[in-house]
């Protein structure tokens, strides 16, 4: 077994011993360890269970032209270690200049204190303790008249990372996150349509995991999505549930306000900086610092100290409202806001959100719907919008029709388009209630005036 | 072949203490452990912004009792700790396979004891890294200086060397030594507010002589071309059309709206619209669809290396092989696993995959094929009143439980009274899987692969997918106009 000591003196090691090329302007140990329990449930009966642990660590050096080296390797012994120093240092030498990587992030005086993102019982957890939460899942499966079957995950991870640089960044964290998910398989037995329904819920604390609402919704959904039929073309108001905001709002506007993204001129949002995108009820924010959720963290992946940051107030793009790690931030000249995510030791620091919020409003969702004559309620296309253009095109693969105020049968073949800063614009309602589903936070979102192309003649 | 030394630990003294370990406390075992080392390149705007190399080994014992699997990843690979996470592996067996509901057992197959080696035309292992970044480098330059239009070029370049071994509790003993190279690019152009995007991208198994074919050394210009004529081109008009699709939309559509409802475990699951379907007539008769990772089809395409989706051997440690899944529009067989294969009384065909040896086993494609036939293109074009020839894809996505699906067409040109017209942008297309299956009323005579990554269940495998150009009498066409 690894201990922390071991990483701390291979850490320095390697340090120290870049330190000495003079070529070199900074250098970063990132290590990261993590154990997890898997458990596969398929045709409704458990399948898998798998048990795991990995580690490994990364070098990455930028020379004094500003060109970076990166190696990595998880074969912890001297020579690999003195190895992929050899080839980060090679691959260095042969990258181009680049003016505008400034630093490696430097150490800060303070960082956020953030709780509840470590449980003892999650590290702790063994796999029989693990399906008990399997049986709910199972069981609402096997007590439903239409569930005919169910595939199911459940996931348990203890992570720790290490970030050390030659800025004097000495950085240790832990935490734990757990998952469920179900996909509900049901058939209508006249009919004989099946469709099915997805779930899935996240949690840094294992008593918030709640496994049998999430079999439930699953099936609840694959429920609703039977009966299909084809509709006309028409012009009408569009529901978002949850699921369906993130798909076609929160999303799309995480990577349009990837800086990365921006900087390379890849965004629908560029241009729009400062200026009124949405309706006055349009707020969102990516904030870290939320006890217990699952993006939150004290420091990102470079080390840099994470915080709340406000990103659409009041349907107005702020100019601050950019998502950044290190090197985006040093080429607009501000400070990194704490978003550079790692997958593990292996990738790169790139940017992702932390959690992503898009605020509650004042109406119950039943009020939104009532309301409506004649709509779509919306919950998920394989489709997501163009990046670039903000065109969204695509087909409803779940979804309902609402019609007198009432969600009506499930939708066949239906596809609906429209731009995203028109859709934004057209955002007439959201809903109190709201749904966390991992870092994302979102309500039921009601836009106005969609062009729906249904198929029926 | 020279065996890695990290893998030498798996000798026959260790091999023994598994079989005694598992002797009547699990029905079958395997081991997966492979040493890989490799580099990426990624260039954008002619700056580098990844330079990397890695050197991992990965490890992973899975087991299996009464229908229930265990798996475990090895992350130490000395005598001790594989004797140990080797016991671990038995009680998660037997833990699954206590709550699992379905009771079977792993068939028997044949015991293959073989080393297989590719050998490379240039070896990965004789380039010096400037080369590799001397070729990104040049790609990215032919790509920006194309046209003044041109905003953001991207060019990702990755490639590997892997020594693996595969054991199992049958007898068992493969060790394989493979190498990979893929190229990647993506250039986007911008005209009066418009962005357009064009992706290309070549792949194989083999060493540098990939990226020193005509294919390879194309795709940036390729990718710069499609970007810009893609500014000039029109919003398609809704509407139901006869559609022709080049071989890549043809590989796509096979391989997405068709090909996923064949893997055994969805139908298992019941998340396939082909369950119960064997022996039916699914598709026009001239339609024969088939999975064949074979290594050979290369040569036969007179590539120098092997096609990005091809395998000696699956995960499971049954030999890749042809599979016909529809012959002569009549369905024919499901892809398999070890598992699927044992419970629904079939052979396994090979399909058993995983995205590295810490993952576990799924039903995968290799190299699905729609079978050529007699059409040209240009008969085909000429035949066509009002259509749509779509080529390339962007993306696609099928509701597996109804076969409803969507396409986005990278490039797509309107048939008017049998000539290829005016490009199109961003044409989207839908429907049934089976329904077009049974409207395909010509089959070109040309075949040709691309090559790719597919994801399921949180894992990606590399692929193949290819066909001729085909007819689909009518699709339903979306679009914003």
């Amino acid at each position: 077994m690894l201990q922390d000591h071991d990483i701390y003196s291979i850490s320095n090691k390697i340090l120290n011993s870049l330190n000495q090329n003079n070529e070199i302007k900074c250098s970063e140990v990132f290590f990261d360890k993590t154990s997890y329990i898997n458990i596969e449930i398929e045709e409704n009966s458990i399948k898998y269970s798998k048990l795991a642990s990995e580690r490994g660590l990364s070098i990455r050096i930028i020379d004094k032209r500003g060109s970076l080296g990166f190696s990595f390797t998880n074969k912890l012994e001297n020579k690999p270690i003195e190895s992929i120093v050899k080839t980060a240092i090679s691959m260095m030498n042969c990258g181009t200049p680049d003016p505008d990587f400034k630093n490696l992030p430097l150490l800060c005086n303070s960082y956020p204190e953030v709780k509840g993102i470590y449980d003892e019982k999650i590290k702790d957890l063994d796999i029989e303790d693990s399906s008990k939460y399997i049986d709910n899942l199972i069981r609402i499966c096997d007590e439903d008249e239409k569930a005919i079957s169910q595939s199911a995950k459940f996931k348990s991870s203890y992570n720790e990372t290490y970030i050390f640089n030659s800025n004097g960044i000495e950085l240790y964290g832990k935490d734990t996150i757990c998952s469920i998910s179900s996909n509900m398989i049901v058939k209508d037995k006249i009919s004989k349509q099946t469709s099915f329904g997805f779930d899935w819920q996240s949690v840094r604390n294992i008593r918030d995991l709640d496994s049998e609402r999430i079999a439930s919704n699953a099936l609840e959904k694959a429920k609703q999505h039977l009966n299909r039929k084809n509709i006309k073309n028409m012009k009408a108001p569009i529901i978002l549930t949850p699921t369906g905001t993130i798909n076609l709002i929160i999303s799309p506007i995480i990577s349009a306000i990837n800086a990365e993204n921006f900087q390379y001129k890849r965004s629908f949002l560029i241009g729009k900086r400062g200026e009124k995108i949405g309706t006055d009820i349009l707020n969102i924010e990516d904030n870290a610092l939320i006890n217990g959720a699952t993006g939150s963290s004290c420091f990102d992946d470079e080390g840099v100290p994470c915080k709340n940051k406000k990103i659409i107030e009041k349907g107005i793009f702020l100019k601050q409202g950019l998502l950044h790690n290190s090197y985006t931030a040093a080429k607009e000249g501000i400070d990194p806001t704490g978003n550079s995510i790692r997958t593990s030791y292996s990738s790169l620091p790139s940017i992702d959100c932390t959690n992503f919020i898009l605020k509650s409003g004042n109406e119950n969702k039943e009020d939104i719907i009532s309301d409506i004559n004649l709509g779509i309620l919306f919950e998920y296309s394989g489709d997501s919008a163009n990046l670039s253009t903000g065109d969204f095109s695509g087909l409803i693969l779940q979804g309902n029709l609402i019609e007198n105020g009432e969600i009506k049968h499930s939708l066949n073949n239906t596809m609906f388009g429209i731009n995203l800063l028109d859709l934004f614009q057209n955002i007439s309602q959201i809903s109190k209630e709201y749904q966390i589903y991992g870092p994302y936070s979102a309500p039921y979102v009601c836009v106005d005036n969609v062009q729906i192309i249904g198929n029926k003649n | 072949m020279k065996i890695n030394e990290d893998l030498k630990i798996f000798d026959d003294k260790l091999i023994n203490k598994f079989n005694n370990l598992s002797n009547h406390n699990i029905d079958y075992w395997d081991i997966r452990a492979g040493y890989s080392t490799g580099n990426s390149i990624e260039f954008t705007d002619n700056k580098s912004k990844e330079i990397s190399s890695y050197e991992v080994i990965k490890c992973g014992i899975r087991t299996f009792t009464q229908g229930g699997w265990g798996f475990v990843v090895v992350e130490d690979l000395s005598r001790e700790s594989l004797i140990n996470n080797f016991k671990k592996a038995i009680k998660l067996a037997q833990l699954s396979g206590s709550l699992n509901k379905f009771k079977f057992n792993i068939k028997e197959s044949d015991i293959l004891i073989k080393n297989f080696e590719i050998k490379n035309k240039i070896p990965l292992e004789n380039i010096d890294i400037t080369e590799k970044i001397n070729l990104v480098r040049d790609h990215e330059k032919i790509a920006k200086e194309f046209s003044p239009n041109i905003k953001n070029t991207l060019t990702l370049y990755f490639d590997g060397i892997g020594n693996d071994i595969f054991l199992n509790s049958f007898g068992s003993n493969i060790i394989q030594k493979l190498s990979l190279l893929r190229i990647f690019s993506s250039v986007y152009a911008k005209k009066n507010g418009i962005i357009q995007r064009g992706v290309n991208s070549v792949g194989g198994i083999g060493g540098f002589e990939i990226a020193k074919t005509k294919k390879a050394k194309e795709i940036s210009l390729l990718s710069a071309k499609e970007a810009v004529d893609l500014l000039d081109a029109q919003s398609p008009i809704g509407g139901t059309f006869p559609i022709i699709m080049d071989p890549k939309l043809t590989g796509t559509f096979i391989h997405e709206a068709f090909g996923h409802a064949c893997e055994a475990d969805l139908v298992l699951n019941k998340e396939s619209i082909l369950e119960g379907k064997i022996g039916e007539k699914l598709a026009h008769e001239n339609v024969t669809i088939m999975d064949d990772p074979r290594f050979g089809r290369g040569e036969a395409l007179d590539l120098p290396y092997e096609l990005y989706g091809s395998y000696f051997i699956d995960d499971e440690g049954i030999p890749a092989q042809k599979t016909i899944i529809i012959e002569n529009g009549i369905f024919k067989n499901y892809l398999h696993n070890r598992e699927t294969a044992s419970r629904m009384n079939f052979k396994p065909n090979g399909h058993g995959r995983a995205s590295s040896n810490i993952n576990n086993p799924q039903v995968r494609m290799g190299i699905t094929i729609l079978e050529p036939n007699d059409w040209t293109l240009e008969e085909m074009i000429e035949d066509t009143k009002d259509g749509i020839l779509c080529e390339d894809f962007q993306y696609g996505y099928t509701d597996p439980t109804t076969g409803n699906f969507q396409f986005k067409a990278r490039l797509s040109y309107r048939i008017e009274n049998g000539e290829k017209k005016e490009l199109m942008r961003d044409v989207s297309l839908s429907g049934m899987t089976l329904d077009v299956l049974n409207n395909i009323d010509a089959i070109g005579n040309e075949i040709d692969f691309s090559d790719g990554m597919c994801g399921k269940g949180g894992q990606s495998v590399r692929v193949c997918d290819g066909g001729p150009h085909i007819r689909v009498k009518k699709i339903t066409v979306g679009g914003l106009r």
